[in-house]
């Protein structure tokens, strides 16, 4: 079975194109496979590889440097905390333990439903809003014991 | 107090190319289009503009360190430093997402002022938001006509602070993992793809469509000597109002931190970090320094990029270097030696005082690791793991020996 839908194969061509050099495509197209298979695994980055006429290796090095990337299945909603220095002052501690006690996971862990994981994060640029708190690559502001409980009804 | 850049942030439509255009958006553009490119550069040299990235290197220097067409041939590109991810840093997420148009705008004219026909906007992934409303905004620049002589494309970053050093956004953006590079040669001769390449922040840039509309000496007026024009600090901490405040360029401290509404809850100050946590403090007797890019360096620290990060006396600085050293510690890409092996250590010691287990040994080999890292590696995150935690030691040698045992 191919590691992609005929749709996505497509969107990773797309990406080969978009720059021009193709090789400027192959972060972008990291985050397009992030996404859909919430990691990804040296049978993705290979077929990327392909697509990339690039070597397995040149891929892999990215897909294992990056934070973004990961190897195995982050959960559908992805939400990080910040503690970062001014997170840290504004209780980051605190909120990483609502977070703990809320999904009922230790940070980078999955939720058995595969539905939520979260994670501490570095410097969000949200540093006035503090603790940060991000769900899906967008910034929700301050995290609170509500806005962490509300991240349950995500569907 | 003058403002530029955040001028007109009370228009909630500022993000709409029809509110822009009402408020002068894109005259800097029109008129730079008319004049030619070594006109628009000595504009910008005049102006005493210096990158607002960290550096604080004069913009129109870099520029003219650009080989004409006549020595290489072919084409030269201009990218956008988006990736901001230096801790206590949101100017460019609020410039971005407030005044997308005027980043457009002042991108364009760079690309005029070097002569590049493409050029790329480089967003930290985590600014999906911000991307978004960039996105916007360009499709309306593009349907008005403003890219008919260089191109916008944008590209999002995967998560790493490192990306953001200038050679390392190239490296990123080639597809590759984000090892910063050893200059020479610099961007500006060999960038993207090995093709000359200017990369400027998104507040340097912001700065231009001001600059070129109402002219060079009119923004070094407004800042202070050989730093032009004003500054967006992006304060945050023990503040009563944290947020982003335009300054000219050499306001004191002091009345820098007013506008933030001064030390929360009346406490007092400990120490202020100036432009990120990359930064040595400042201390209460520095509140009357001038700030811009020579007086902070001249007091022994950075502007950087505007960071300020406000500690009140509650503060442990060794729980807050432990902080910083395990950002770094994170950060470092690994490719020298010293760097990731130093934070290790740094970050461990660290650890072992917070913990109440610090050993006679640990500030001397503190300072041991420290000396060994700056100055032996290829990048300012090397050169800042071994810095910042001395920095702490010696503003705060009683916060540090007291998690000491004292060797009698
Ligand atoms: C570790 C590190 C991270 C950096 N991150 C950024 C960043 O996120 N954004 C930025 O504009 N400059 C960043 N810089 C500075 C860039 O290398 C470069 O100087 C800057 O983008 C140039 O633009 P300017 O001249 O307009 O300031 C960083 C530097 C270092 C050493
Ligand atoms: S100093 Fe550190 S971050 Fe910079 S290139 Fe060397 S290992 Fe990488
Ligand atoms: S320190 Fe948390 S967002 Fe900057």
């Amino acid at each position: 079975m191919s590691v992609f839908t005929p749709e996505q194969e497509k969107t990773l061509v797309g990406w080969t194109t978009r720059y021009p050099y193709s090789n400027m495509g192959l972060v972008e197209a990291l985050r397009s496979v992030q996404e859909w298979k919430r990691c990804v695994t040296p049978e993705a980055a290979s077929r990327v590889a392909d697509i990339f006429q690039l070597p397995f290796n040149r891929v892999w090095s990215v897909a294992t440097f990056f934070p973004t990337f990961t190897t195995k299945p982050t959960g559908r909603h992805r939400v990080g905390l910040c503690h970062g220095l001014s997170c840290w002052m504004a209780g980051s501690d605190k909120m990483e333990k609502c977070l703990e006690e809320t999904f009922g996971t230790k940070p980078f862990e999955t939720t058995s439903d595969g539905k939520f994981s979260w994670e501490p994060m570095e410097c969000l640029g949200a540093c006035e809003q503090g603790p940060a708190l991000l769900v899906n690559e967008r910034l929700q502001g301050q995290a609170t014991n509500d806005k962490i409980a509300a991240l349950k009804e995500l569907k | 107090m003058t403002k530029i850049v955040t001028k007109h942030f009370d228009e909630p439509k500022l993000h709409e190319l029809e509110t822009y255009r009402r408020l002068g958006g894109y005259q800097g553009l029109a008129k730079a289009l008319t004049m030619d490119r070594a006109a628009v550069v000595a504009e910008v040299e005049k102006s005493n503009l210096r990158g607002l990235g960290g550096a604080g290197f004069p913009t129109a220097a870099k520029w003219k360190t650009l080989p004409g067409e006549d020595k290489i041939p072919g084409p030269r590109y201009v990218v956008v430093n988006a990736d901001e991810s230096e801790p206590g840093c949101f100017k460019d997420r609020v410039l971005m997402a407030r005044a997308p148009h005027q980043l457009i705008e002042g991108l364009l004219i760079a690309a005029h002022a070097i002569g590049a026909k493409e050029t790329f906007l480089f967003v930290r992934g985590e600014y999906q938001n911000q991307y978004d409303i960039l996105e916007q905004a360009l499709a309306e620049a593009d349907a008005a006509g403003y890219t008919k002589h260089a191109s916008i494309k944008l590209m999002r970053g995967a998560g790493a602070y490192i990306s953001g050093l200038d050679t390392a956004l190239l490296e990123t953006m080639e597809g590759k993992k984000a090892w910063p590079r050893q200059p020479p040669p610099f961007p500006t001769v060999a960038g993207l793809m090995g093709k000359p390449t200017v990369v400027n922040n998104v507040e340097t840039l912001s700065m231009l469509p001001f600059i070129v509309r109402e002219g060079g000496e009119a923004f070094a007026k407004i800042g202070s000597a050989k730093n032009g024009g004003t500054v967006v600090f992006s304060i945050s901490g023990h503040v009563e109002k944290p947020g982003v405040y335009e300054v000219p360029m050499g306001t004191a401290l002091r009345d820098v931190l007013a506008l933030a509404g001064g030390v929360r809850g009346g406490k007092k100050l400990k120490c202020v970090i100036p432009g990120g946590t990359s930064m040595p403090p400042l201390l209460e007797k520095d509140l009357d320094l001038k700030l811009d890019f020579d007086a902070i360096r001249a007091a022994g620290t950075f502007l950087g990029a505007g960071g300020m990060i406000v500690l009140d006396e509650t503060v442990d600085t060794v729980a807050v270097a432990h902080n910083i050293q395990r950002f770094l510690t994170h950060e470092s890409c690994g490719q020298c030696t010293p760097c990731r092996e130093g934070s290790y250590w740094n970050e461990e010691i660290l650890e072992r005082m917070l913990d109440e287990k610090g050993t006679a040994e640990d500030l001397a080999n503190l300072t041991r690791v420290g000396e060994n890292i700056t100055g032996k590696v290829i990048c300012a995150l090397g050169d800042t793991v071994g810095v910042v935690t001395r920095a702490y030691m010696s503003k705060f040698p009683d916060d540090f020996k007291k998690r000491v045992p004292s060797n009698g």
